[in-house]
């Protein structure tokens, strides 16, 4: 099932002094339920500016996206019901316990208020935020943090996750974890799409990989796809020859 | 199966407040803690106050006497001491002990602050010579001072010598002199009993006056005059609390980027955040006012007369009416600045103007005569502080009520719209700043930074003018203004960010068609201002003096017709055009549309002439100007223009052929309005008929592909 | 030979500091701009004022004028910003008042007097509004007129019964102050600029002060600074000294700012009230000043830096450091007064002690011994600060940023709770 299209997104902001700056430059792309959709590109590349744009944080310049057969410019809050997004970026409220920021989310995000409290009982436990979920988020290690936040993105079930370079700053078993969990999130049906500038971990988590590189997009395909059209290998290989022909 | 929007509003709502809440240190340094230093302050600064009054007052006074009458003088002194002494009205205040010094040359002494006052008594004619001596001293005095003293009937003069810069001498002065005053008194109602006047003198043509005013009344007119800016106040600071942690705060700790992308409207969020400012502005206004509350019982505020509150149910209500709308301007205005403020910081430095911009309005109901049935009913702020007054004197009148009321709420539905939007502002949600001009410096960094070149300009200008204007004369201050400063300045600003200097003073060669244009134009365009400035004044009236003062500067030097022409017109027709039409208009036109950019340099170009009531007339002039610059590209036809429209306003008069105050008849103002439409109709068909702007450069819009 | 680290580690703050924005504003932007804005709003402001003043004209209704006062009748009629309206009763007219359609009732009435020559007694009742701001002016109009004819038509009346006017007099008093200008001056100087030198240099120092400390925690820049190859101790003098030069230039060009922006404009104003004020300061005092100004800068950079370093934040910062400032001013409340000066014991409470100083220097009063007290006071305390600082430095806890940010929480802890509490926030803080 297609659960998330865009077709032409871009993205122009205006600059006193260089004028326009195109950050997105018509993409487009098709993600699948059940399917992990990788976004690969370098530093401004535009992938944060893309997702955003799914989020509905920043309005399109120009093209469409749905989400879930919703646009994202005309139905804004109904896309966002229907999506969890997850981001370096996206910081929790540090003076709210563990518990009362997963409450807080569900019921912002228009959960039904009845099942609000069993569906916190449920991912405290699958998470292990049990220990420590009566503690003030300020007063958490970051590897609690980063499983408060996750739990946070999906508390309201969506069937679209949004995970921006999700792995950034985490070390080797935080990123893991965040890896398993997103595997088990496709296991559940999940449409996931993942931005990344990490190759080894596009090539184990990616069914799509998409590489952007200038606000365009490159290519696509899944990574067997990749290493047909360029005769790579290495998805490191595939993504520099990409650019430089694209570039 | 989902929930309503008002689930997610009160769900926004009671998580902002608990968040509040748990923040024990801003609520302790905010709230608790002026609470508790108040009254410590207060209670210090009486102290102080009383301690320096029991130095004055505990104090022995020295006085000396001298003169030619120094008998006389003894007397009176011994006179008044008596009364000071044994006065049964002094009982509130001890009488003070004054000292007789003997030592020879007590004028020194005085001083040196050995003595307090010196007695010196003067027959009337010596008293003559010492004041004409002293008056020829200081050129400055009028010499019909001493003409005036002449006419005085002959008596002994006491002149008291003092201090004015101690205390203490000041002090020992004024209660010699109230008792040689009383003294006088004494002396005179016995001259008139002598002669048969046998009548208490203040019963002579007696003056009464009687205050037909209720306690209910007056004390609501002086909470009417000062509850809004109090309310406001409080208001202001206790709101900013939650405002600055409301979207600032939460930029900051990278949470409302997680805000954003729940399923919770923009609008819902910005209500929810704008409901938690009002309860806690709420709160701590009636925190507050409890406390001052306090403070009146336990004495430590004194109330400046006898409190007598009534306010009927309606008049309640009406103020809860005014008030609503108030407060959540108030709420609006916080969350905007909070909004545009990428941090805490940022949004501390918005603070102080946000501040002035909403308090300051609210003093409006401090000018004389000031009445809600009048255009003040249209300013924001301002019309619901008269409104207020008006209701607490028990005055209604609704359709002005509702006029103010409505145009406080409407600027706080447009400052939520834009806290809204500023919500959906990249450049202020994503904290990356595009900021490609730091890179590129040079002409690209100009735009930024020629409103700080300006206001510079605008400070030197005011500095130079307090400190030399008067005595410079009209053609060294012309000369400095214009040419120095402004066009200096414009220089400086070329070079520095090396501006292409065509480009920026637009020296392009202008359509023929713009010359008769301009001719059409300058006298139209004058004889409109004319009228605008009158209708201004009929809101803010001018002062007699000021008006005659600038006449007089103006007029001032008797200069030859060409010179006045040079100075008056020629030259601020060349130099302010290339500053303002030039440089200034093309360091802001990357930034603005072509009508808030001639709105813009209009405004600027006004408040260059400082006064109040010249800004109108020369922001319009300024506004015309920029839109010829505008649609013929060039500078040159405004240059005429400019120089034309001063030679208009001066010339005549100068010339003799009409009065100064020489009043338009009505039938000019149609007439010249359709002038100016008839040139701005002539520039707009050149402007067709080249087919595109004229102006390079023009707009966000004109760079936008 | 390598240049010295603190020289380093200064100019990274300044440069720092002429691009931070809060600071640019505080220290340069605000004397630039603030006193020539606020000047020009005040004279608006008092423009508009008096323009609707003089528009406003006084509403007034005149009654029962005896036939021997018409005279009273034409002055008020002569005076443009009186209005006179016809009523047909005393008490319409006071109706009319209460209503708002008039500002003033004057009602005039025969008084007759036991003396001969005064059959022609009159008395006023003037009936006002007193909570209308319309009708106060309209009495002091009225008053006014009323009261000059009173007086004429009193003179007059001396006149006719050949009063000598010298014996009525009697003798007049001459009111003559000996002070100079410069000493007006003086006085107006010597109560203003201490009072702002102090809270320009603790406003000054204020932002840097939190900046340079709680804000390069919250920017992570602490660590970078604490892993380079220089010594904490120059860290700490080069802040230090940065705090407290910027308090100094803050606190300097604010009071030039003040001063070439308001002497021109103020003196005329004050010359009206008839004294000429001069405003000038005797020579010696501009080193006093300086050196005043110095030893606060010194001072208030280092107790607002000791309670700023323990903030986690510069939000916090700001909230620890903002009583230190309210305390500041509380001494300036005393020793006020043009008498009082630098005593042994003023001498030795800090701020108050050098603002008495810088204000018994304007007014060239050098009390040598106490002015040595006040510095030794003042400097006494900044070494006491520094030694805290020092002893702050030692302990790891406070560098990673334990004690919730509390210097109070420190103390407590350092004094009476030693040992598990503060190991353990060691221990969460590092992981």
């Amino acid at each position: 099932m297609i659960t998330v299209q865009v077709e032409g997104l871009a993205k122009t902001f205006f600059d006193e002094a260089r004028g326009a700056i195109h950050a997105v430059d018509g993409v487009s792309f098709e993600c699948r339920a059940g399917a992990i959709f990788g976004l690969l590109g370098a530093n401004g590349a535009g992938k944060t500016t893309t997702l955003r744009m799914l989020a509905t944080i920043l309005r399109p310049t120009a093209g469409r996206a749905r989400v879930m057969g919703h646009d994202v410019v005309a139905e804004p809050e109904v896309v966002r019901r229907s999506l969890g997004f997850y981001s370096a970026s996206t910081a929790l409220y540090p003076r709210l316990t563990a518990r009362e920021t997963l409450e807080f989310f569900a019921r912002v995000n228009r959960y039904p208020r009845e099942r609000v409290g069993a569906r916190v009982d449920e991912l405290v436990e699958r998470f292990g935020i049990d220990r420590f979920e009566s503690v003030r988020v300020e007063k958490l290690s970051s590897g609690m943090k980063q499983k408060v936040s996750i739990a946070r993105t999906v508390v309201h079930d969506p069937p679209v996750l949004v995970f921006d370079e999700p792995t950034v700053g985490l070390d080797v078993i935080n990123a893991l974890e965040m890896q398993e969990v997103i595997r088990a999130l496709r296991a559940e049906g999940k449409t996931i799409i993942f931005s990344t500038h990490v190759m080894s971990e596009a090539e184990k988590l990616c069914d799509t990989i998409v590489i952007i590189h200038g606000g365009r997009l490159l290519a696509s395909g899944s990574l067997e796809e990749h290493r047909r059209a360029t005769g790579k290998h290495y998805l490191e290989d595939i993504f520099v020859q990409y650019v430089r022909e694209g570039g | 199966m989902v929930d309503g929007g008002g689930g997610v509003l009160g769900t926004l709502y009671r998580y902002e407040l608990r968040m509040l809440l748990r923040d024990t240190r801003t609520i302790a340094i905010a709230v608790v803690a002026p609470l508790l230093l108040f009254p410590v302050l207060i209670l210090l600064a009486r102290e102080a106050e009383r301690r320096r009054e029991a130095v004055i007052e505990r104090a022995t006074y020295r006085y000396a006497l001298t003169g030619t009458e120094e008998d006389f003088a003894y007397y009176r002194v011994q006179e008044a001491l008596a009364i000071e002494a044994f006065d049964p009205d002094t009982a509130a205040r001890p009488p003070a002990t004054f000292l007789h010094d003997r030592s020879p040359n007590p004028d020194s002494l005085v001083r040196a602050g050995a003595i307090q006052v010196v007695v010196e008594g003067l027959a009337a004619d010596e008293y003559l010579r010492v004041r004409a001596r002293e008056l020829a001293e200081r050129p400055g005095e009028d010499s019909a001072a001493l003409a005036e003293l002449a006419e005085l009937p002959e008596v002994p003069v006491l002149r008291l010598h003092y201090r004015t810069d101690s205390d203490v001498s000041r002090a020992a002065f004024e209660r010699l002199q109230e008792r040689l005053e009383q003294v006088r008194r004494q002396q005179r109602d016995s001259v008139y009993r002598a002669y048969g006047l046998a009548i208490d003198l203040s019963e002579l043509g007696g003056l009464e006056a009687r205050n037909v005013a209720t306690a209910e009344r007056e004390t609501g007119a002086l909470l009417g005059v000062l509850l809004t800016p109090l309310l406001l106040f409080l208001m202001l600071s206790g709101g900013s609390i939650v405002a600055v942690d409301a979207i600032s705060g939460e930029k900051e700790r990278g949470t409302l980027e997680t805000l954003l992308t729940t399923a919770a409207r923009r609008s819902e969020i910005v209500a929810a955040k704008q409901l938690a400012v009002v309860t806690v502005g709420i709160v701590v206004t009636v925190v507050n006012l409890a406390n001052l509350f306090v403070y009146i019982v336990l004495d430590l505020i004194e109330l400046p007369q006898e409190l007598a509150v009534s306010i009927g149910p309606l008049s309640l209500l009406v103020l809860l009416a005014l008030y609503l709308p108030l407060t959540v301007l108030v709420s609006s205005g916080l969350l905007l600045i909070s909004g545009w403020a990428k941090s805490y910081k940022e949004y501390q430095l918005y603070f102080l103007p946000l501040f002035a911009v909403v308090f300051l309005p609210s003093l409006a109901v401090l000018l004389p005569g000031m009445e809600l049935s009048s255009a003040i009913a249209l300013v924001p702020v301002a019309g619901v502080a008269v409104a207020v007054r008006e209701v607490m004197l028990g005055e209604i009148d609704w359709p002005f009520l509702a006029l103010a009321a409505l145009s406080t709420g409407g600027a706080a539905w447009g400052a939520a719209r834009l806290t809204e939007r500023a919500l959906s502002t990249e450049r202020l949600i994503s904290g990356t700043e595009l900021d490609q001009a730091d890179l590129a410096g040079g002409p690209a960094l100009f735009p930024r930074r020629v409103l700080r070149w300006f206001g510079l300009l605008w400070v030197v200008l005011l500095v130079s003018s307090a400190w030399a204007g008067e005595s410079l004369g009209l053609v060294h201050q012309v000369l400095f203004n214009v040419v120095g400063l402004f066009f200096g300045g414009s220089l400086l600003m070329v070079r520095a960010y090396r501006l292409e200097p065509r480009a920026a003073f637009a020296l392009r060669p202008a359509p023929a068609a713009a010359w008769p244009a301009v001719l059409i134009g300058a006298p139209a365009a004058l004889v409109t201002g004319v009228g605008l400035a009158e209708a201004f004044q009929r809101f803010v009236p001018v002062p007699e003096e000021v008006l005659r003062s600038f006449g007089q500067f103006l007029g001032a030097g008797e200069l030859p017709l060409w010179q006045i022409v040079l100075i008056l017109a020629v030259i601020p027709g060349i130099f302010e055009e290339l500053a303002f039409r030039g440089v200034l208009m093309h360091g802001l036109a990357p930034r603005l549309r072509p009508v808030p950019l001639a709105l813009a340099v209009g405004a600027i170009f006004g408040i260059f002439h400082v006064s109040l009531w010249r800004i109108v007339p020369t922001a319009y002039l300024g506004v015309v100007l920029a839109a010829v610059v505008l649609l013929t590209g060039s500078i040159y036809p405004a240059m005429l223009w400019h120089a034309l429209n001063n030679l208009i306003a001066i010339v005549p008069v100068e010339l003799g052929w009409v009065s100064e105050d020489y009043d338009l008849p009505m039938w000019s103002y149609p007439v010249a309005s359709a002038g100016l439409a008839l040139s701005f109709t002539l520039l707009w068909w050149t402007r067709r008929a080249a087919g595109k702007m004229q102006y390079v450069g023009t707009g966000p819009g004109g760079g936008r592909p | 030979m390598a240049e010295s680290p603190v020289l380093i580690l200064l100019g990274r703050e300044f440069r720092s500091a002429v691009r931070e924005r809060s600071i640019v504003v505080n220290s340069i932007l605000i004397p630039v701009f603030l006193y020539p804005l606020l000047l020009w709003g005040l004279f608006t402001a008092l423009t508009v004022v008096e323009g609707l003043a003089e528009r406003a004209r006084s509403r007034v209704a005149v009654h029962g004028v005896p036939e021997a006062h018409q005279e009273l009748l034409d002055s008020l009629r002569a005076l443009p910003a009186i209005e006179l309206v016809e009523s047909t009763t005393v008490e319409d007219a006071e109706r009319r008042l209460q209503a708002g359609e008039l500002d003033l009732v004057a009602d005039l009435e025969a008084a007759g007097a036991s003396s001969p020559g005064l059959a022609e007694n009159f008395r006023v009742r003037l009936l006002y509004d007193r909570s209308l701001e319309r009708s106060r002016r309209a009495r002091a109009r009225a008053a006014g007129v009323i009261e000059r004819y009173r007086k004429r038509w009193l003179s007059r009346r001396v006149e006719e019964l050949a009063i000598p006017r010298a014996e009525v007099v009697g003798f007049r008093i001459d009111p003559h102050s000996v002070s100079t200008g410069r000493q007006l001056g003086t006085l107006v100087l010597s109560e203003v600029l201490p009072l702002f030198i102090v809270v320009m240099v603790a406003l000054g120092c204020f932002i840097p002060a939190i900046d340079t400390t709680a804000g390069e925690r919250e920017r992570s820049t602490w660590e970078t600074t604490l892993i380079l190859a220089v010594s904490r101790r120059d860290v700490v003098v080069a802040k230090y000294l940065y705090v407290a030069a910027l308090g100094f230039v803050a606190g300097a060009l604010n009071v030039i700012a003040m001063f070439v922006t308001m002497a021109p404009v103020v003196a005329p104003i004050v010359a009206q009230t008839g004294e000429d004020f001069a405003f000038s300061l005797p020579a010696l005092a501009f080193p006093v000043m300086v050196l005043g100004t110095f030893v606060l800068a010194l001072f208030f950079a280092a107790a607002m830096m000791i309670l700023a370093a323990f903030a986690r934040t510069f939000k916090e910062g700001q909230g620890m450091v903002t009583p230190v400032f309210w305390l500041a001013l509380v001494p300036l409340l005393f020793g006020q007064g043009s008498e009082s000066t630098l005593t042994p014991a003023t001498a030795a409470i800090p701020v108050a002690n050098v603002a008495m100083m810088l204000r018994d220097a304007v007014r060239g009063v050098y009390q040598w011994p106490l002015i040595a007290e006040t510095l030794a006071v003042t400097l006494g305390i900044v070494v006491l600060c520094l030694l805290v600082a020092r002893t702050m430095l030692r302990f790891e806890d406070f560098l990673i940023g334990a004690y919730d940010g509390s210097f109070w929480r420190f103390l407590c802890e350092r004094t009476f709770g030693r040992g598990a509490a503060s190991r353990r926030r060691v221990g969460r803080a590092l992981t």
